[in-house]
């Protein structure tokens, strides 16, 4: 028989399925839901004790999911975000409530690392 | 007690018949249920008063007064189904154009023709929105190209205007079909023999009478696939209207094809809407006729020697 | 010297034109495809004519908002078994309108005859004998008036034929049933009927809107052009979300198109040249 795996329609679906496999075994490996950042005050220092806030984003409208805090190094760590879009929101009662912070992912529960801290918009 | 007269041969015939009627009658069944039985259907449908509730009684030509008489959206759709069948010439001619551009061994002909052709297998809703969204008046790229052009000052509603929303539904249509009518005329034009040209050319024929007296009649059967494919195709666009205007504004893109489906599926008034079928079939025959008695008869097929 | 600088401006001429064409032709992918990826607000005029922040976490959305999942499921389903029974009920019929039999005539104009019937003009009775056979609102509901088509009938009919017949007696004589005939012998030599009949069947399965609008009642049965054209009346957002929708329904499309482009154009024409 001719080299049947050379044409098009053997090529063209196996190089899919492979590419397909291959983003599905990604995903399972990094949708553990983490979310980490971290907070600073206006001058850039570090906030411990903030309160950080999770909004799922529902057809229009973003909902509360859930809460944490930050630790003493201003990092705060979220693990049950089921979402692919979410806001997250900073706030200590001394020095106010942070912008929101949009965070979109490539799937739902992606694990992500932050790489701008939450803004707090005053300093101690 | 009779003799055994099935010989051999008599019962492979009789094998062979029963195989041949077991392969033929899945294709039979399908197409007994879905396309002759619905045109017998519709034709009886057209002549009763039936709804699922009620059983069926005749009452004869009732449907057909109504629709002469009383229903303006029906001779509405009626026009606006005419000017689109009537629009199809026009992009027959344009596709010819590019077909004899693209016939050659142009250096990328092939690609020019996949990107013509490109628009063709694209779902007929996914054209629409796309469309819909080109003729918007803040964000489409028509209106903006207008404006800068200087053409025009105020953006134009294309699929909210009476006078624009039909035209601009046609030409949509058109972008899509466009590659379709350009690959059957391609390959009528590659059928047509290089030596008839030879000769003419030898007898001094300039280009447009070799065009006229050789390509034109030549082309026969592949211009009148095109035209009964821009008539059914008036059939088929029942996806782009619906997705662009649903008929709208008022009646204006109102195509038969979605007055009956309306008819049918939204006032689920069955028999009204086979009546109204069986007419736009008998308007698709019609036509189909004069464009066959046009092509000059068999379907336009050309007597070769 | 003169001729051949006029054939090259003619030649220059014809690029020129053909490139105006094409670039017509796809004005309209490239502004879907550039409002798709766009994060601002579309409806801004004027209209930047490059996608300004692209992204492409619109895809993302349009995967998790709607059930685009599960759409694309249903699509898949239909036409698959729309593609299955496609090839083989018409390889049957093909192979069968090759044999000489009493009523072949009256069989061949019958097919002929139902090729003038479109499918539009018997939405009302196909609805209702789908209602009678109990098949609405389900996956072999929406695929069984795509189980045969006529044209592919054709074409397997020519391809059969083209077999040389000593390759079938042969097959005969060494005892081989009808069945294994047309599985041993024909099909692996028809394999450009088969491609055409696939492809032909796929993209008129994939793109079907008018059937699934009519017998579909549950929203998650909805095939990916139902779903398109019920997301329309969702929401007016200002993104490019319904955009990045179309991209996604239209990818399949024309990959299978590139793909089998030949096949594709040589099942349309063939229905130019009577079987």
């Amino acid at each position: 028989m001719t080299r049947w795996w050379v044409s098009r329609w053997f090529i063209v679906p196996t190089l899919m399925l492979l590419v397909t496999l291959g983003w599905l075994v990604y995903v399972g490996r990094h949708d553990n839901g983490l979310i980490e950042g971290r907070i600073v005050d206006a001058a850039g220092q570090p906030v411990a004790g903030a309160t950080v806030r999770i909004f799922d984003r529902g057809f229009v409208t973003y909902q509360e999911r859930g809460r944490t805090h930050s630790d003493a190094d201003g990092r705060f760590r979220i693990t049950d975000n089921t979402s692919h879009s979410v806001q997250l929101e900073a706030e200590t009662p001394a020095l106010g409530r942070s912008k929101r912070m949009e965070v979109r992912l490539w799937f739902a529960a992606q694990d992500v690392r932050l790489t701008d801290p939450l803004r707090l918009p005053a300093k101690p | 007690m009779g003799t055994q007269n099935v010989s051999w041969w008599g019962q492979q015939r009789n094998r062979q018949l029963a195989l041949i009627v077991c392969f033929l009658l899945p294709s039979l069944v399908i197409f007994f249920l879905y396309r002759i039985l619905p045109l017998g259907w519709n034709v009886i449908l057209s002549f009763q008063s039936w709804s699922p509730l009620r059983p069926a009684e005749w009452i004869g030509f009732e449907h057909y007064v109504e629709m002469w008489e009383y229903d303006d959206v029906f001779w509405i759709a009626l026009k606006n189904t005419l000017i689109f069948i009537a629009a199809s010439p026009l992009a027959i001619a344009a596709a010819l154009g590019v077909a004899l551009l693209v016939n050659s061994d142009l250096k990328g002909a092939s690609i020019y023709r996949t990107i013509v052709f490109l628009s063709y297998p694209l779902m007929a809703i996914a054209v629409g929105i796309i469309w819909r969204w080109m003729y918007d008046e803040r964000g489409g790229i028509i209106n903006y190209a207008l404006r800068s052009a200087g053409l025009i000052d105020k953006p134009i509603g294309f699929l909210q205007d009476f006078d624009w929303a039909l035209p601009s539904v046609i030409f949509a249509e058109v972008w899509q079909i466009l590659g379709f009518y350009m690959i059957i005329l391609l390959t009528g034009l590659q059928s047509i023999p290089q030596n008839l040209y030879e000769a003419a050319r030898i007898d001094g024929a300039p280009a447009w009478a070799r065009f006229f007296r050789i390509t034109i009649p030549m082309l026969r059967p592949s211009l009148f696939l095109c035209v009964v494919v821009g008539i059914l195709n008036s059939f088929s666009s029942f996806d782009l209207v619906y997705i662009m205007t649903n008929g709208g504004p008022g009646h204006a893109t109102e195509l038969l094809i979605t007055h009956i489906y309306k008819a049918g599926f939204v006032q689920t008034k069955f028999d009204y809407a086979a009546a109204l079928t069986v007419v736009q079939f008998a308007l698709l025959v019609a036509l189909t006729f004069v464009a066959n008695k046009a092509a000059g008869g068999n379907a336009g097929a050309v007597e070769r020697d | 010297m003169a001729s051949r600088s006029k054939h090259a401006t003619l030649l220059g001429l014809r690029h020129l034109t053909l490139m105006v064409i094409a670039f017509f032709m796809l004005v309209p992918f490239y502004w879907v495809i550039k409002t798709a990826i766009t994060n601002e607000n579309i409806y801004a005029y004027p209209p930047s004519l490059l996608p300004q922040n692209p992204h492409l976490f619109n895809f993302v959305d349009v995967w998790y908002l709607i059930p685009f999942p599960r759409y694309l499921l249903n699509s898949i389903i239909v036409s698959t078994i729309a593609v299955v029974g496609n090839v083989v009920f018409n390889a049957m019929a093909g192979y069968a309108l090759t044999r000489q039999f009493a009523g072949r005539n009256l069989v061949l104009a019958l097919f002929l005859s139902c090729m003038l019937i479109p499918f539009q003009a018997t939405i009302i009775p196909a609805y209702l004998i789908t209602a009678k056979l109990s098949l609405l609102n389900t996956y072999f509901g929406l695929a069984l008036p795509m189980l045969s088509t006529i044209v592919c009938i054709f074409v397997f009919k020519a391809a059969f034929e083209a077999v040389p017949r000593s390759l079938i007696d042969a097959a005969r004589l060494d005892g081989l049933s009808e069945w294994r005939i047309i599985l041993r012998v024909l099909m692996p030599l028809s394999k450009p009927a088969i491609a055409t009949n696939v492809i032909l069947t796929f993209i008129w399965s994939w793109n079907n809107f008018l059937w699934p609008l009519l017998i579909t009642r549950d929203p998650l049965m909805q095939t990916l052009p139902l779903g398109l054209a019920r997301f329309l009346s969702y929401l007016e957002d200002t993104t490019g979300a319904l955009y990045a929708f179309a991209v996604m329904v239209l990818a399949p499309s024309i990959l299978v198109f590139l793909m089998a482009q030949k096949e594709f154009i040589r099942g349309l024409t063939s229905g130019a040249t009577k079987g």
